[in-house]
């Protein structure tokens, strides 16, 4: 375009009276305070003892340490086959929805959608109901079709464990090889269709290495999910007998705490994560997604031919363990007096719900909590987002791309290691949060500023500079702009980084566990709580309450960006 | 009507200098074209003028005001200009006429009903009058060109700006909108400062030529200047095509190139001076069977190597005897050479024109 | 039928007795001024929400937060808040009697020995008068009779080492309860650590709190509970369950659960209130009835399908004994079951 006017990492684009100049410096301090004070106490504590200086005696503790080797071990085997079987399910999902005729595809994307945000723990949940292996209702299922006596799959292990995290983070590998393959020209693929090689060959030869960036982005991104996940190792896991990091600090947490090894065991988790993204981010280069040559021609659909019903069972049955089995049981759970019991008259019950809200007190102040951090946290996210990503794309001030590495570097820190690191910053002076809501907003503020950035990053990309100069030639001052070409044209954008933001705190758990207190509960810790009284009446009822808030904000995402929510072009 | 000087502007991007120490005058009421390839530097000194960036030394005058210095910049807001995109930058979210009316809010002394009255009669201007309740988004490219023009027009403004504004119509539209926009320019008459790209646009609209090279003008002049008074390799190459020629003056009009001798029209040459000579390829005469040479004119001797027949007219290439240049000659199509016939060419010495020693770089 | 009525006299009983009382105590304003209890307990979720709703409904006004977790949770709570200097618990009730005497030797308890009780055996009264017995369980074995039949189901705590049950037991963490901390002190007692060394070899499935096994139990999703608050099992049989209790001749671990008032009570009169209540006999009572546990007090009944304490071979365990010994019995169990 102006292809002169606007070299690279060149500040002052826009230069001269800027008063808004001290906010944008505030909010880039605010910033470099939340992510990089408690990540310097986490250094300090994993290297610091009481008395005398510091030592590494504590990475010697955990090194040498059996049961924390195991755990490290368990963590990669975890993260590995999860990414391995998230991209075996996404990849095929999304080249069946976005290339070929499979029937019912915007369904199957909204089913993928409703996949993504349902919170892995509370599909743990529901999958222990289904495959317990004696109560499981599967396994009963199974035995008494069969007369086996052995479950057909016993959910508690590292396979069950595998299975039902690979069922909530195949998205993200679907999202990336969907995105791509909007962008390959079919072009490429009728080329050689027409020198004779069939469809799947089409697809394993020509297709595959063009999206292979975006299928490496994809497996690192579930190995990340993996990685940091507490809830469904927990739920899955350890009554099986066995830890993964993520438990394994949670439980150096439980009396006498072991605060300095929490700590020490944390920093293989974060360097693994900080270079894993870096990896990702080689090999989708600078743009940040899979840049595949061309302008993206005109795409036809691929027949499936006789191949179109297995597909689309196939698909179906992925929806039904990720959906369909889980939101069911979790439905029936809720309205049963006893889940495992068939669901006949006198097993249906209100019991649940009056106990759930009315005699449980801890629902209720959860809920607000859960509501009111939600709230909290999503409207200053959304507001500093847009200043951060509007400063860092209109390259306000010099350091601007430190703004935006800032903004998208708390993805490293999984959520486990920043309620440690946060927990060592705020329970000593002069600043302690411990025991308030705030500990909590600065953690879920700082663990969802990536998401609400990527989001409105992406909406001032999407607003030319020329749009503003162009007022601002005319006569209109900068704030003038703001108001009558910037926000109308960035509202919808912003709005929708709002609700991924409040999606993104009300399901949050791994960091939650960390920091709650008996005053301080939110959801998601008290459905966690609850597991651990066995009350899976009350967990199914506040599952639900959790999937309605998360759905109801999806769908407000939808009506605003009038596009789906995954970004997902047809 | 003030007029713009720019004086001595340099402006650097690292540590490659995308404007410097650039100098030109536009008078008032004058359309001058920044003319010149991709990376010279015309779109940085739009937006020096306008004001989007800061000198690192050098001013910008506009009639009697400083507006830009190293010290000291008039925000755009407040140069009273008016600037048409390369992309239109027409806003989705507001209808045409309110993108039209924008920037008269801010004019003093308005009334809204005179707002009203003003965005009217400017579109009827740009013939889109009855499209002010219209989107852009629903408007076509050349349409979208336009509500750009009356955005910028209906402000009266003092300068005006425009980047490359028809490079993202198809070429029609191109032609037609370039007669449009110089007939705009003569009913308002504005100062106005035109970037492009294309020789063809620039030579059409403007009053003058600046030619940009490397963040420098290296020649300021008339379409009719320009073209037939290269003063540099580089401008004699931009503008239209050119056979260059090299040789040593011999005399101060005349040049040796090999065994040949040429007439140069201009005279003036250093004799032992290594001088380069540009000839356009349409001024060089094939000669008729029985014509001589007029006096002093310059006759030379070659074999067709190639000819390619473009429909309005014959293209050759000459190797001339006697050394091993190649001129291209533009010829009508009543004579048919082949490649192999001997060729008489006829140039006259001011076809010939010295160019400027240059540095080698 | 019966147990209806008697239940509800019960509680009319209770509301009419501290009604009464009510109008004469000064401290029950005081208590009212301050409005609520903070009461962190492991006692059963819905046990203890009752007793919290009794409490309420006999004195409007005062409103009792309810924080339940497993005991050891709950003593890490404490020591956390303590460490961030957050002041928010007034009462404290675990399982776990080990906690009480860190706390008392501390000087984190307030000294306040609840009305009537008197009466109560010494096992069940701190000898300096910081912390009282609120109630007390013993573990015991719990069987799925649509799984097992009497016959088949385990007599004895060595019984559950046999290799028939392997993937059919279900335990709960001395991490997490301190009803399972008794009982693992009381059996390596007995049979030393060994016996849980071969008890992992069965591979039972591991849950965290004592109430969790009779779930597990009584959905079949495994066989046999080899611990638990009997209290648990109690209430889940008789809500109709297929659930059964064994209560093995070896002994039983008397778990008996301790409360205290904090020495930092925000809500100190309102926490004294609420210590009386709950050693009333009629709360003692309630809790008998419904919720299946053994109390101190002398006047309690209990029901008739109940063993009682006195025909039950106990296995106690020392406060002090389980305050030094809490955290190696953590570690180890932990070693020994890998989580």
């Amino acid at each position: 375009m102006t292809g002169e006017g606007v070299a690279a990492g060149t500040p002052g684009r826009l230069r001269g009276i800027d008063r808004a100049l001290p906010v944008w410096v505030a909010v880039v301090l605010v910033l470099v305070f939340l992510m990089a004070l408690p990540l310097g106490w986490l250094v300090w504590m994993s290297v610091s003892t009481e008395a005398a200086g510091p030592t590494l005696g504590h990475y010697a503790a955990v090194l040498q340490s059996p049961a924390m080797l195991k755990a490290l071990w368990n963590t990669v085997v975890l993260a590995f086959w999860v990414g391995l079987a998230s991209v075996a399910v996404g990849a095929p999902l999304a080249w069946l929805t976005a290339r070929t005729d499979l029937p019912g595809k915007g369904v199957m994307r909204a089913l993928v959608l409703a996949s993504f945000v349902t919170p892995p723990f509370l599909g743990a949940f529901a999958w222990v109901m289904l495959a317990g292996p004696n109560a499981g209702l599967l396994n009963v299922l199974w035995r008494d079709v069969t007369g086996a006596t052995e479950p057909l799959f016993d959910i508690f292990g590292m396979p069950g464990l595998v299975f039902v995290v690979t069922t909530y983070t195949f998205p993200y590998v679907y999202i990336m090889v969907a995105n791509t393959l909007a962008l390959i020209a079919s072009d490429l693929e009728e080329a050689a269709a027409i020198l004779g090689a069939g469809r799947f060959t089409v697809a394993r030869t020509v297709t595959l290495p063009m999206v292979a960036p975006a299928l490496v982005s994809g497996f690192i991104l579930s190995v990340l999910q993996a990685l940091a996940l507490f809830g469904s190792p927990a739920i899955l896991a350890m009554p099986a007998g066995f830890h993964t990091i993520t438990t394994q600090i949670w439980s150096l947490f439980q009396y006498p705490p072991k605060i300095e090894q929490a700590a020490a065991i944390s920093m293989p988790l974060l360097l693994a994560t900080a270079l894993l993204l870096l990896v990702q981010k080689r090999v989708l280069g600078r743009r940040g997604y899979a840049a595949v040559g061309g302008k993206g021609g005109q795409r036809r659909t691929i027949p499936l031919g006789v191949w179109r019903w297995p597909a689309l069972l196939g698909c179906m049955a992925v929806m039904a363990c990720a959906i369909f089995l889980p939101y069911g049981i979790l439905a029936k759970a809720a309205f049963s007096r006893a889940w495992a019991q068939p669901l006949t008259w006198s097993n249906l019950t209100l019991g649940n719900f009056t106990f759930t809200f009315f005699e449980y007190s801890a629902t209720r102040s959860a809920i607000v909590n859960t509501l009111e951090l939600g709230i909290a946290t999503a409207s200053v996210g959304a507001v500093m987002v847009a200043l951060l990503s509007y400063v860092a794309n209109r390259r306000l001030i010099v350091g601007h791309q430190v703004v935006a590495f800032l903004a998208l570097a708390p993805i490293v820190i999984p959520g486990v290691v920043l309620a440690v690191a946060l927990f060592i910053a705020y329970t000593r002076p002069p600043l302690i949060l411990y025991g308030t809501l705030t500990i909590l907003f600065v953690a879920y503020l700082t663990k969802e500023m990536p998401v609400g950035y990527a989001q409105s990053d992406a909406t001032f990309r999407g607003i030319p500079p020329e749009l503003e100069e162009a007022g601002r030639i005319l006569g209109a001052g900068r704030l003038r702009i703001l108001r009558d070409v910037t926000a109308p044209l960035a509202r919808s954008g912003i709005i929708a980084a709002w609700c991924f933001i409040f999606i993104g705190v009300i399901r949050e758990l791994s960091a939650s566990i960390i920091l709650f207190t008996p005053a301080t509960k939110v959801m998601s810790v008290v459905i966690f709580d609850l597991k651990e009284e066995g009350q899976f009446g009350a967990i199914a009822v506040l599952g639900l309450v959790m999937l309605a808030l998360t759905f109801a904000t999806v769908g407000l995402v939808q009506a605003v960006l009038g596009r789906d929510v995954l970004g997902v072009k047809d | 009507m003030p007029g713009v000087s720019l004086k001595a502007l340099t402006r650097r991007y690292g540590d490659v200098a995308a404007v410097a120490d650039l100098s030109l005058d536009v008078k008032p009421g004058e359309l001058v074209a920044l003319l010149g390839p991709s990376g010279c530097g015309k779109t940085t000194t739009l937006r020096l003028v306008a004001g989007f960036l800061a000198p690192e030394s050098g001013e910008i005058w506009v009639g009697e005001r400083c507006l830009s210095s190293p010290r000291q910049i008039v925000p755009p807001e407040r140069r009273r200009m008016a600037m048409i995109f390369q992309s239109y930058a027409l806003w989705p979210h507001m209808t045409v006429a309110q993108n039209v009316a924008y920037g008269l809010r801010f004019k003093s002394g308005l009334a809204r009903t005179d707002r009203a009255r003003r965005v009217t009669e400017m579109l009827r201007v740009v013939q889109l009058g009855g499209y002010e309740a219209r989107y852009p988004g629903e408007l076509s490219g050349g349409q979208q060109q336009r509500v750009a023009v009356a955005r910028a027009l209906v402000v009266e403004p003092e300068i005006l700006l425009l980047d490359e504004p028809l490079s993202n119509l198809d070429a029609n539209l191109r032609e037609e909108m370039r007669f449009e926009i110089r007939r705009l320019h003569e009913a308002f008459g504005i100062t106005t400062l035109y970037v492009t790209h294309d020789q063809a646009e620039a030579m059409v609209i403007s009053d003058r030529i600046a030619v940009l090279e490397r963040g420098r003008v290296v020649q300021v002049g008339t379409a009719d200047e320009v073209f037939l008074a290269p003063r540099t390799r580089f401008v004699a190459e931009f503008i239209g095509k050119t056979n260059l020629v090299e040789g040593v003056a011999a005399t101060p009009d005349t040049i040796t190139v090999g065994e040949l001798r040429l007439r140069v029209g201009a005279g003036g040459l250093k004799p032992g001076a290594r001088v380069a000579l540009s000839i356009r390829p349409h001024d060089i005469a094939l000669a008729t069977p029985a014509g001589a040479a007029g006096p002093g004119v310059n006759a030379l001797r070659g074999t067709v190597q190639r000819a390619s027949f473009l429909g309005d007219g014959v293209d050759y290439q000459v190797r001339l005897a006697g050394s091993d240049v190649v001129l291209r000659v533009a010829a009508p199509a009543s004579q048919r050479l082949r490649a192999g016939d001997p060729v008489d060419l006829r140039i006259d010495p001011a076809a010939c024109v010295a160019l400027a020693a240059e540095e080698r770089a | 039928m019966l147990p209806i009525v008697a239940r509800t006299l019960a509680f009319a009983t209770v509301v009419l007795f501290a009604t009464l009382a009510s109008a004469q105590d000064a401290r029950v304003e005081a208590a009212r001024k301050e409005g609520k209890v903070v009461w962190y307990t492991s006692l059963a979720l819905p046990s203890a929400e009752k007793v919290a709703k009794l409490f309420e409904a006999a004195y409007p006004g005062i409103k009792v937060e309810v924080h339940r977790t497993g005991s050891e949770r709950i003593l890490g709570r404490v020591m956390q808040e303590l460490k961030a200097n957050i002041k928010n618990v007034d009462v404290v009730h675990t399982s776990d009697a080990g906690h009480f005497v860190m706390f008392k030797g501390r000087g984190l308890l307030t000294k306040y020995t609840p009305a009537g009780v008197e009466g109560f055996p010494a096992g069940f009264k701190d000898k300096d008068g910081y912390y009282y017995g609120l109630r007390a369980t013993v573990n015991a074995i719990a069987y799925n009779t649509k799984a097992l039949s009497a016959a088949e189901a385990p007599k004895t705590w060595k019984d559950l080492l046999d290799p028939k049950w392997k993937g059919k037991l279900v335990t709960a963490h001395p991490g997490y309860s301190g009803v399972i901390t008794t009982h693992v002190a009381a059996l390596v007692n007995l049979h030393g650590w060994d016996y849980f060394k071969q008890l992992a070899q069965n591979r039972p499935m591991l849950v965290q709190s004592a109430v969790d096994p009779s779930g597990v139990v009584a959905s079949g999703e495994r066989v046999v509970a080899v611990n638990g608050g009997d209290y648990t099992f109690y209430q889940t049989k008789k809500k109709g369950n297929p659930l059964e209790i064994v209560y093995p001749r070896e002994g039983v671990p008397l778990v008996v659960s301790p409360t205290a008032i904090m020495s930092f009570a925000p809500h100190p009169n309102a926490s004294k209130l609420f210590t009386d209540f709950t050693f009333s006999r009629e709360v003692q009572q309630v809790m008998a009835d419904s919720e299946g546990l053994y109390t101190g007090h002398p006047e309690v009944r209990y029901p008739a399908d109940k063993p009682k304490l006195s025909e039950l071979k106990l296995l106690t365990v020392d406060p002090e004994e389980l305050e030094k010994r809490g955290e190696e019995i953590r570690k180890r169990f932990v070693e020994i079951f890998g989580a």
